[in-house]
Order: structure tokens, then C-alpha cells, then sequence
């Protein structure tokens, strides 16, 4: 294969095998962000046309204001700004409400940025404990917030929850733990890193005060790029302007919004954000559709005897945590190549993305796979079993 | 030399991406349907053309 220098190829991943990564299909690009990529990929591209006020989500030529606002429509929120990643969301806010010591409420399957995020500002993160289902609930959150009330004298500052996790692709109950952050008056984030882009997702219908969504997770974007949506409650406190002025020169930037540390997702990232805009959506009315072949690929996959699914069933994400150590395990025990038979033979079936080694519990997503393609892996997975003597049901 | 060689150098690549695109939804086995395989003739003709008018624009 080309190569673009003597030690970078070419990624031809895409291309040429069907990919079941788990946090790569929801961002893999749209032809018209592949173009996008093409055309402005130097560095300062979004600036050419650039006026006052001098600030991105202002700016008229390529379109990017209108994006914002149509963006915000989208997501039924107020106000929105694209940043670089959804962990950016997160520090934004947590930045603008949280103190040294404050407490805030998270999942306990909440993204290690999460943590960092709380961290960076000072506040000590409290996790809410999953029910035995793995999921969490609005009655454990409200529980959590009464422990630590009585523990700390105070409310916790927010709360920052998953829609669905990273780690099973577990559906929380987000609305219902929305209503609970308003009972006690504690604003609450929705972690959207998983469904922004992919499901139909509305802020105002959640009752969430701040969205943040993962372009290169679920917007079919270059990373890094995400989303930090809010209401116009919130929005005067996290996109506050910059009121400081220079002691020597007694200079300011008055437009700049001091959590954006001024202009946030600037050049191809965005671009190909705007340009993938039409496709997601599209692509999130066709989200059923997604779940029908997580299911068919469950039921399948259930056939090769020894073979479990460890996130919730049946399916309500693509993205899906199994457990072969009752099947392709037993085989690796015995195998010249220990676990790494397994994607050795994936890979000789023209599929990839799985962790190279596993056979115990490993996670994959079939989203945005053609049915024929999700037959050919589900065939593959049994071909495979039958190939080492596994029965499939 | 004018800007329309720099114009079809984007078509070109474009198109090409179309049919990189093609390849990702047809991959690992790449059994093309009727449909896919009119849009990528048309693409092949789509770039040739693109190529065609370059040339004459650089030995201008």
C-alpha cells in the first residue's frame, strides 16, 4: 500500500476491512467531510473571511454562524459552541460552576475526563452506584445526593451523567435523573458522547441544562471535535466574555469567551463537522434501524455456544460489550498463538478493530454497518467457531 | 494556464472520494449491485474528463 511518507501509511481501514471498533464507527467521515478535509486542511482555513467581532461561531463566509444556530436547533438547546472534544465540554463547565472542595455527582461508568475535569477545578467527584442491571437510576442519583448532603453540608455543584456508557453501552435513565437534578435545584449535564450524531437527541425534551456531544465519537468528524450546547440560563455563566484588562498596554478582548480560551474548533475539523451536519440528520431519524442489526448481531452471536453478551439486552446501542471466555477463550488456552488466534483469523476475514489478544470480554459496535455487513461479520464469528470445533446453535 | 486546472484538480479528487465512499460500503467482499456499478463508471469517466481538461490547460 502507498505510503504519504517513508513512516506514514496510508489508512486504508476503512476500505478495506469492515471495522468494529467500538468508539470509531459513530465518527468515521462522510464523503462530503472527507472532501471537506481536502479543501481546507491548512491551518488557519476557516479565517480567510474573518470580521469583527473576530470570533468563530460569528463568522459568515463559509457559513459557520448559521451553523451554530442551526446546530442549537438541532439539539432543541439555546446557544452552542463546537469544541475540541467532549471532554473540553466538560472542563467548560465545571470550570464555570465548581469550587475547591465542591461535590459533583457522576456515574460510576462516567468517562476518566469526567474525573480530570472535576479535578482540574478543584471539586471531588461523587459516583452514583449502578443498580445490579449496570445502569443508573434516578433514585440511586437522588440517593447519592442525599448522602452527600448529609456528608459534606452541601449540595453537590452538578451533575454529569452518561446517556449511554462507554463501558457496556448501557442505557441510564437520563430523563428521570434530569427531573431529580431539578428537584434539588443542581444543574445537570447530559454526557451525549455517545448518542449526539448518532440518535435523535433533544435538550429540552431531556430537561438538561448542558449537552456535550463527541464529534469524532458520534458526529461523523475528525478529532478532535465536539459540541457544548446550553440553555440561555447557563450560557451568559459558561460563555462568559473576558473582563480583564492588560496592567501595561490596558489591553482587551472583550468578545472572547473565557472558557473557549477565545476561538475554540478552528480549520477542517470544523468544516467537515458542517459538512457531515446534513448526513447526521438524517442518520439519526435511521436509528432503529441501527438497533435492529445490534439485535440480529446479539442473536447470532448467541448461537456459538459458550458465547455472552455482558451489556443489557436486548440491545438498545450498537456499541456492545461480550464475553467469549466460555468459547474462542477455551481455544486460546491450547493455541500456538494464544489469544491472538481469535483476531488472527477476524483479520483473515477481512475484519478488524477488535483489542488484538482478546478472548475473554471484549467490546465492538456495529453502527453505521450495512445489514450485508453485519451479516458477513455475524457468519464470520460462527465460522470461526466451527472452524475450532465450537458448536453454533 | 487558468483556474479551471485547479478546479478539476478538486473535481477530480471529489470524485474520487465518491468512490472511496463506495468502497466502504461494498467492503470486504465488494459485490457491486447495477447501481453502484453506474455510479462508479461514471466516476471513472467523471475523472478522466477531469484529467483531459488539466492536460490541456498545462500544455496550453
Amino acid at each position: 500500500m502507498k505510503r504519504i511518507m517513508d513512516e506514514i501509511e496510508v489508512r486504508v481501514r476503512e476500505e478495506l476491512f469492515i471495522n468494529i471498533n467500538p468508539i470509531q464507527s459513530g465518527g468515521r467521515l462522510t464523503p462530503e467531510a472527507m472532501k471537506a478535509l481536502i479543501a481546507y486542511g491548512d491551518g488557519y482555513s476557516t479565517c480567510d473571511w474573518c470580521k469583527k467581532p473576530f470570533r468563530l461561531d460569528k463568522i459568515q463566509r463559509p457559513p459557520i454562524d448559521d451553523f451554530h444556530a442551526e446546530l442549537a436547533r438541532f439539539l432543541g438547546m439555546d446557544q452552542v459552541r463546537v469544541i475540541p472534544g467532549a471532554r473540553r465540554g466538560f472542563q467548560a463547565v465545571v470550570n464555570s460552576l465548581v469550587e475547591q472542595g465542591d461535590s459533583v455527582i457522576v456515574s460510576s461508568l462516567a468517562h476518566y475526563t469526567e474525573f480530570l475535569a472535576v479535578e482540574a477545578a478543584g471539586g471531588l467527584v461523587k459516583e452514583v452506584p449502578l443498580t445490579t442491571n449496570n445502569v443508573v437510576t434516578a433514585e440511586n442519583t437522588a440517593q447519592k445526593i442525599e448522602e452527600v448532603k448529609k456528608e459534606t453540608g452541601a449540595l453537590p455543584k452538578l451533575i454529569m451523567i452518561d446517556h449511554y456508557d462507554y463501558m457496556l453501552g448501557n442505557e441510564h435513565d437520563v430523563c428521570q435523573i434530569a427531573k431529580v437534578a431539578r428537584d434539588y435545584e443542581i444543574p445537570f449535564l447530559y454526557n451525549g458522547a455517545y448518542t449526539i450524531g448518532v440518535m435523535p437527541v433533544n435538550g429540552k425534551e431531556i430537561g438538561a441544562d448542558f449537552l456535550v456531544g463527541s464529534g469524532h465519537k458520534s458526529f461523523a468528524s475528525p478529532a478532535p471535535s465536539g459540541i457544548l450546547a446550553t440553555t440561555k440560563m447557563w450560557a451568559d455563566k459558561v460563555f462568559r466574555t473576558t473582563q480583564m484588562a492588560g496592567d501595561v498596554t490596558e489591553r482587551r478582548f472583550g468578545i472572547k469567551e473565557v472558557e473557549m480560551l477565545g476561538c475554540t474548533l478552528m480549520g477542517a475539523n470544523l468544516i467537515a463537522m458542517m459538512a457531515s451536519f446534513p448526513a447526521v440528520q438524517e442518520r439519526v431519524k435511521h436509528w432503529n434501524e441501527e438497533i435492529k442489526k445490534i439485535n440480529y448481531f446479539a442473536e447470532e452471536f448467541l448461537r456459538i455456544d459458550g458465547n455472552k453478551v455482558l451489556s443489557e439486552m436486548p440491545r438498545k446501542h450498537c456499541l456492545t460489550k461480550v464475553d467469549t471466555t466460555g468459547s474462542f477463550n477455551k481455544i486460546a488456552q491450547t493455541h500456538k498463538r494464544r489469544g491472538f488466534f481469535f483476531s488472527d483469523e477476524l483479520k483473515a476475514k477481512r475484519i478488524v478493530g477488535g483489542f488484538v489478544g482478546a478472548t475473554r470480554a471484549w467490546k465492538l459496535n456495529t453502527y453505521g454497518l450495512t445489514w450485508d455487513q453485519v451479516k458477513y461479520l455475524a457468519q464470520a464469528l460462527h465460522d470461526i467457531a466451527r472452524k475450532y470445533g465450537i458448536n453454533v446453535a | 494556464m487558468t483556474e479551471k486546472a485547479v478546479e478539476q484538480t478538486f473535481a477530480a479528487l471529489f470524485a474520487l472520494t465518491d468512490l472511496r465512499q463506495i468502497f466502504r460500503e461494498t467492503k470486504p467482499a465488494y459485490e457491486f449491485d447495477s447501481e453502484q456499478k453506474r455510479r462508479i463508471m461514471q466516476i471513472i469517466e467523471n475523472v478522466r474528463l477531469c484529467l483531459e481538461t488539466i492536460e490541456k490547460e498545462i500544455t496550453k
